[in-house]
């Protein structure tokens, strides 16, 4: 075991695929000598070349066309799109196009390509570096979106998506770029579409994910203070959802919290929310309760952009009132 | 211009024409009398640009065929009553009835599939072509595109970056005129399209799409340059299409006169093979054989099932099966 941060562990699980696997290559902007913008393919231009670490221009529909180009033909690409909220430029390739190949083509072919993409708010980025964007992928039949919040789970995900045969969104919030932890030294794999029970509980389930997984058990660990037992989920897989584990909890506690920081309406919280309403709804001792960002863009000003987003202190707000029932 | 066509070649290319008329016309009675679902696009007008392209693929070579060309589909390999069976939307057609005219795929010969959303796979096809070139292999990609394509930010992205990676791509532009109702000119900053590829340092000429000697050797000299390893290249075909709107004609009559009875491809190959010496008995025979193989496909497609329901939840993820909601 090493202590790693999370850009640490993702830069270990491409240098680890990357050498195992030639049809592994990373594209996008400022990946090459660079580094990326948060440094997470640093080094691996110096070991693998250009080739192989390919610097693109402003063009994010022509980084994941080429990625899903490439996959057609047998390659493994990783994209990089820079910010999550630079999709906008590309959704039409992810959605149209990696989406919907291996389904209107009736199997003929796979698009296995991962796009890796910082996501989330909490320091002044603004209404364009900030945005969570899960909500804008749930309607659509054929993505996979992966959400890591440990760096173990970063490395031992990112090995399962690039060995995967699916197109994949790699959501990296960049408030956990810099979170520690241990990450085992070479391979070993995480699964997707399992969610992770990080804290057992019998009162309340709370299902969440990313930055607002440490806010969820930080917020459990004080509630337990005032006899409120907390379990909390980290779906770790966004699209499709491990119903099981988290229908499981909800037929074990009879209430549910769903902390997602994106904004309420429509995302994956309102899918988690309706799911659990449909399967559990007779095992509900209260009314489900989501813990969400606000209904707006977000502001660039900090004690503003703190105003719209879910935090600890919401989710124990929350907490009391299904315990009220 | 390069090496003379053979008569025979010619005639090979000629047959490829009366194919192609007679899939289109026979598509656009069957869609009259409702058997053909969804939105119909054909390629009548076009036939000698198509089977220039088509005489210029080998197996091995990629294609991106767009909405207007059902006659490359089988010309580049796939059997031709499969694809009159997919625009069918029934259950024996290369798609299984999934894609239909707007998306049909046929890995076996390297069809990568229309997308649809114009334009879009032009930055597809620089995956497949860098996926080959990191592989190693020599094959091209054709890309079929049209004028109105040209106003899509990928056209832009792609014609960069093809050139930027030197990717072997043969792009094929046909200027049939008008983007539906839009002429070129009224929409683009000039109305020759190759002066887009010029400005990204693309070579590229213009040829008279519906002289089919002078489209052949334009694409074969564009394929030559395209295997002698130095990049991409770009074609612009002038032509025209007779299908006018949904509503009827509506370009003057003397314009529709120029390119339907003056200028006509069919009209002008004839003139020419019979001024080689062939004759007219022989070209009613081609015309009598392949009016009763498109006949056949018709036929096999009438009479095929629609597609399994149990097809309809499946391929929409590469070895999952996702339990509908």
């Amino acid at each position: 075991m090493t202590i790693m941060t999370t850009v640490q562990a993702i830069n270990d699980a491409l240098g680890l695929k990357m050498a195992e696997d030639p049809r592994v290559f990373v594209l996008g902007e400022d990946v090459g000598w660079m580094g990326g913008d948060f440094g997470v393919t640093r080094g691996l231009f110096d070991e693998f070349g250009g080739e192989r670490v390919r610097d693109t221009p402003l063009s994010e529909a022509a980084i994941i066309g080429t990625a899903v180009g490439a996959a057609l033909v047998g390659m493994r690409p990783v994209a990089e799109i820079m910010f999550a909220d630079f999709i906008g430029e590309c959704y039409d390739q992810m959605v149209n196009n990696a989406a919907k190949m291996h389904y209107m083509f009736d199997g003929q072919f796979k698009a296995p390509i991962v796009i890796r993409t910082a996501c989330g708010a909490g320091f002044g980025g603004g209404p364009h570096h900030s945005q969570q964007v899960e909500g804008w992928f749930m309607n659509v039949p054929g993505i996979v979106m992966v959400a890591p919040t440990t760096p173990y789970d970063a490395k031992g995900l990112l090995i399962s998506c690039i060995e995967d045969d699916n197109p994949i969104i790699f959501l990296e919030h960049k408030a956990l770029y810099s979170k520690k932890g241990e990450v085992p030294e070479g391979r070993y794999s995480v699964p997707l579409r399992k969610a992770n029970i990080l804290r057992e509980g019998a009162d309340i389930t709370i299902v969440t994910c990313m930055k607002m997984v440490y806010d969820s058990v930080t917020a459990a660990e004080e509630l337990s203070k005032e006899g409120i037992s907390v379990e909390v989920i980290d779906l770790r897989t966004l699209r499709p959802w491990d119903h099981e584990t988290v229908l499981e909890s909800v037929k074990k506690t009879g209430r549910v919290l769903v902390v997602n920081e994106a904004p309420k309406i429509g995302g994956l919280a309102a899918d988690v929310s309706a799911v659990i309403s449909e399967e559990a709804f007779h095992d509900l001792k209260a009314p489900i309760q989501r813990v969400c960002g606000m209904d707006v863009p977000i502001p660039f000003s900090l004690p503003l952009e703190k105003l719209i987003l879910p935090d600890k202190e919401k989710v124990k707000a929350a907490a009391r009132k299904v315990m009220q029932g | 211009m390069g090496v003379e066509i053979s008569t025979e070649k010619y005639l090979d290319m000629y047959r490829d024409m009366q194919r192609i008329r007679k899939f289109e016309t026979a598509l656009e009675r069957e869609f009259k009398r409702g058997n053909v679902p969804g939105m119909l696009h054909i390629g009548l007008g076009q036939e000698a640009t198509l089977a220039a392209i088509a005489h210029s693929l080998q197996l091995e070579d990629g294609l991106f065929p767009d909405h207007r060309c059902h006659g490359l589909l089988f010309l580049k390999g796939t059997p031709g009553e499969k694809i009159m069976a997919e625009l069918f939307g029934k259950g024996t057609g290369i798609c299984s009835g999934k894609g239909g005219s707007l998306h049909s795929a046929d890995a076996a010969v390297n069809n990568f599939g229309d997308n649809s959303i114009e334009g879009s796979f032009m930055v597809t096809a620089l995956g497949v072509a860098l996926g080959w070139k990191m592989q190693g292999k020599n094959s091209l990609v054709a890309v079929m595109v049209g004028d109105g394509t040209s106003g899509r930010g990928e056209w832009h992205e792609s014609l960069n970056m093809a050139k930027v990676w030197n990717l072997p791509i043969l792009y094929c532009c046909v200027n049939n005129g008008y983007a539906i109702s839009t002429p070129v000119g009224f929409s683009h900053a000039t109305p020759d399209l190759v002066d887009f590829a010029r400005g990204y340092h693309i070579p590229a000429c213009q040829v008279d799409g519906n002289d089919l000697a002078a489209a052949f050797k334009a694409t074969q000299d564009a394929v030559d340059y395209i295997h002698s390893g130095k990049g991409p290249y770009f074609i612009e075909y002038q032509t025209w299409r007779w299908q006018g709107l949904f509503s009827g004609e509506f370009r003057p009559p003397e314009e529709v006169k120029y390119w339907k009875e003056d200028h006509e491809p069919i009209k002008l190959a004839r003139i020419e093979l019979l001024s080689r010496g062939v004759a007219e008995e022989r070209l009613a025979e081609i015309e009598n054989s392949v009016e009763s193989e498109i006949n056949r496909w018709v036929e096999f497609a009438k009479h095929s099932p629609a597609p399994d329901p149990a097809k309809a939840a499946v391929n929409v993820y590469v070895g999952w099966e996702v339990e509908q909601p």
